[in-house]
């Protein structure tokens, strides 16, 4: 029987975060007919002890002897682990929010990424801003989502498109450091068009409202990354006007096949899917093809080769891999925040957005001279 | 819990990135530098004062044993990482923990073991290179492989823009192998083949010296990216007159010249010299008693003629 291992990371505000992804593989894999598979899980807190990460990567190799080990993990945790699989020759595939950028690190035959791609959305999604006719904005992040470098994503997306950053706001941390009044100044004074923002999970819920509360009769055209258009928390925001709108990885409304069936199998599971299952859900299509790639020829570098060239259908439709960075690339969709009919929000699907593999290398080829990220944690785990 | 403490052995600036990286993290408790240049010496000397951290400047080899041994004796490190340093750690400093050595080989293992591998791989046209990190023995590069890191070399690659390439990811596995020491329960090691094993002696003057009748023009191309910038080009008799080629490239056209005979200068100002091979190597800078010039100044002063088409 193969063995596979799987880096769980806890979240605050994704309490089920682990489950999510465990859910996902699981029943990704029972889909298959591969229930000849060992998992073999590990905690690692919030993904950013480095010393917890290793020990338990060490643990799936050594003792596990896990060929192939799953991880919701950051570029920066995944640089630590990297020389502990270079050394056993072994397969690291890093479930990867997308919040750093693919050239902040080298890449290694031992290290993939397989991404939901928050900070190509977020690049698409200020692309799209400046499409609509907003040239001006202004660039609102947090102490924590700022802190990744998505950011120059965003920023950069706009100035590519043409657009112009007129002032950054960084809000606090906490809830009671979280505020948008700044922004009313910013509005009165500066004449800016849009917001561009980067926020995930609480935060988002807390952006909403502070909009609502500061520009009630003032829709504000927003536009959102990937993150901020996770279902399950925009389930509980309050709708915050009808100019909202982004770039999303998925939406259980997305109609294919796959998809389909990802939601019918999480739901009868008793869950409800999310960007985390679908991880998982993908994630189980990897362990399938490379379990069997293993089966055929147990060199993990070997089997690492052949996953740079694999595609495959997944729930939010064909996933390829980019040879330069060993990261996974998959459709991204506008789509547009509604009002549920509860005051709260809904994710509109409104297209599939046309050479996302073009947008990706564009982004991959901006210099990021020498920002790097401090944050070590996995996103959305703190 | 405590960081281990790094005793770092260096031979110059290519060190220093590594040398600042381990510094950040906190694990550095020594610097040695051997045959370092004055500007790098005075350098880490100073940051070192600052940081209050030992350090050794170390201009013999007959000095080697008697001032790491006694540094090692004062620090009793966790680790030892030798980043190009320019000499053999006797076996009596490695009697202090063998597993305790740990060197960082810019060359891929074993096949180019010796003092030079980027302008071996360079020279040999590899598609690319590795950064091998390994523990020491008693003769140079040998001892079990931790990890290895691929780099791929550019077509353009210099020697360098490679040292510069293979200079930051030092420093990144250099902190990645503190972090292995730190949490590690057991270090990874792999031994080398030593039946493929080869050793490159550092290069003489018949290494870098262009040969006319015997090299093909690409294999001058490479000799001359791979003499840039440490023996300033490629040395090479060029109308009688030694030089040496600081940057050509290649250039696909038929003559009917012998090898070596400058066929012309071109309009840009290039000087084309006839290839073994039927191809023109197409000089842009030359290093000669004038100090480094551009082909066409060099071109003037020899007289050399216009390409006539």
């Amino acid at each position: 029987m193969q063995t596979i291992g799987f880096l769980l990371p806890r979240s605050t505000y994704y309490t089920g975060i682990s489950f999510d992804l465990f859910d996902g593989l699981t029943s990704s894999l029972s889909s298959l007919g591969r229930n000849d598979i060992r998992i073999v899980t590990e905690n690692i807190g919030f993904g950013s002890d480095k010393q917890l990460c290793y020990k338990a990567a060490e643990q799936l190799l050594m003792h596990e002897q896990a060929q192939v080990v799953f991880a919701y993990i950051g570029h920066r945790m995944a640089q630590v682990l990297r020389p502990l699989f270079t050394a056993a020759n072994r397969l690291l595939i890093v479930l990867d929010a997308g919040a750093h950028l693919p050239q902040e690190w080298p890449s290694s035959p031992h290290i993939f990424y397989h991404s939901l791609n928050n900070a190509l959305g977020s690049w698409l999604s200020s692309n799209m801003a400046v499409r609509d006719g907003y040239s001006n904005g202004g660039m609102v992040t947090g102490y924590y989502d700022g802190g990744y470098l998505q950011t120059i994503g965003a920023y950069n997306g706009y100035l590519e498109a043409g657009g112009t950053i007129r002032f950054n706001l960084a809000t606090g941390y906490r809830k009671e450091d979280f505020s948008m009044q700044p922004l009313k100044e910013q509005f009165q004074h500066s004449g800016n068009d849009c917001l561009i923002s980067i926020f995930s999970g609480d935060y988002v819920q807390w952006f909403f409202k502070d909009l609502q509360q500061h520009f009630p009769d003032q829709h504000l055209p927003v536009y959102l990354p990937p993150f901020a258009l996770e279902e399950s928390m925009l389930k509980e925001a309050v709708y915050p006007g009808d100019k909202v709108s982004g770039v999303a990885s998925w939406s259980v409304t997305l109609k294919n096949e796959q998809n389909a069936l990802f939601t019918e199998k999480i739901q009868s599971a008793g869950r409800e899917p999310n960007l985390f299952s679908l991880l998982g859900w993908e994630a189980g299509i990897l362990a399938d093809f490379l379990t069997k790639e293993l089966q055929q020829q147990p060199n993990c570098k070997q089997a690492g080769e052949k996953l740079s060239q694999f595609s495959f259908e997944s729930p939010r439709g064909t996933v390829v891999f980019d040879k330069e960075t060993n990261s996974s690339i998959a459709p991204l969709y506008e789509a547009k925040i509604e009002n549920d009919g509860t005051g709260h929000c809904a994710v509109k699907i409104v297209a599939e957005i046309n050479d996302v593999v073009g947008a990706y290398e564009s982004l991959r080829s901006q210099p990021i001279e020498e920002s790097v990220s401090g944050w070590f944690n996995s996103y959305t785990c703190i | 819990m405590k960081k281990p403490g790094i005793l770092v052995l260096c031979g110059g600036r290519f060190a220093l990135p590594a040398i600042q990286q381990l510094a950040i993290e906190g694990y550095v408790s020594g610097i040695v530098i051997g045959k370092g240049e004055a500007s790098v010496v005075d350098l880490l000397e100073q940051q070192c004062g600052e940081a209050n951290i030992p350090f050794r400047s170390i201009a013999r080899s007959s000095q080697v044993e008697e001032s790491l041994n006694e540094l090692i004796e004062e620090l009793q490190p966790d680790a030892v990482f030798s980043i190009c340093f320019p000499f053999l750690v006797p076996e009596e400093v490695l009697a202090y923990d063998p597993n305790k050595f740990i060197n960082f080989h810019t060359g891929p293992l074993p096949g180019y073991r010796g003092p030079m591998p980027i302008f071996e791989v360079l020279r040999r046209n590899e598609p690319e290179t590795e950064l091998s990190i390994h523990f020491m023995e008693a003769d140079f590069d040998e001892g079990d492989i931790i990890f290895s890191e691929k780099i791929s070399i550019d077509p353009d690659e210099t020697f360098g823009s490679l040292a510069f390439k293979l200079s930051l990811r030092t420093a990144l596995a250099a902190q990645n192998m503190a972090e292995m020491i730190e949490f590690g329960s057991t270090i990874p090691r792999q031994p080398q083949n030593n039946i493929v094993s080869r050793y490159f002696e550092k290069p003489e003057k018949e290494d870098t010296f262009v040969r006319w009748n015997r090299m093909f023009g690409e294999e001058i191309v490479q000799l001359i990216r791979s003499c840039n910038p440490w023996n300033t080009g490629a040395d090479a008799v060029l109308g009688n007159k030694l030089i040496k080629i600081v940057e050509a490239e290649l250039l696909d056209e038929v003559h009917q010249q012998l090898p070596g005979s400058v066929i012309g200068v071109s309009e840009n100002g290039f000087i084309h010299v006839a290839c073994l091979d039927y191809k023109q190597l197409v000089i842009k800078i030359i290093s000669c008693d004038l100090g480094i010039i551009s082909a066409g100044q060099y071109a003037r002063k020899e007289k050399f003629i216009p390409i006539t088409t």
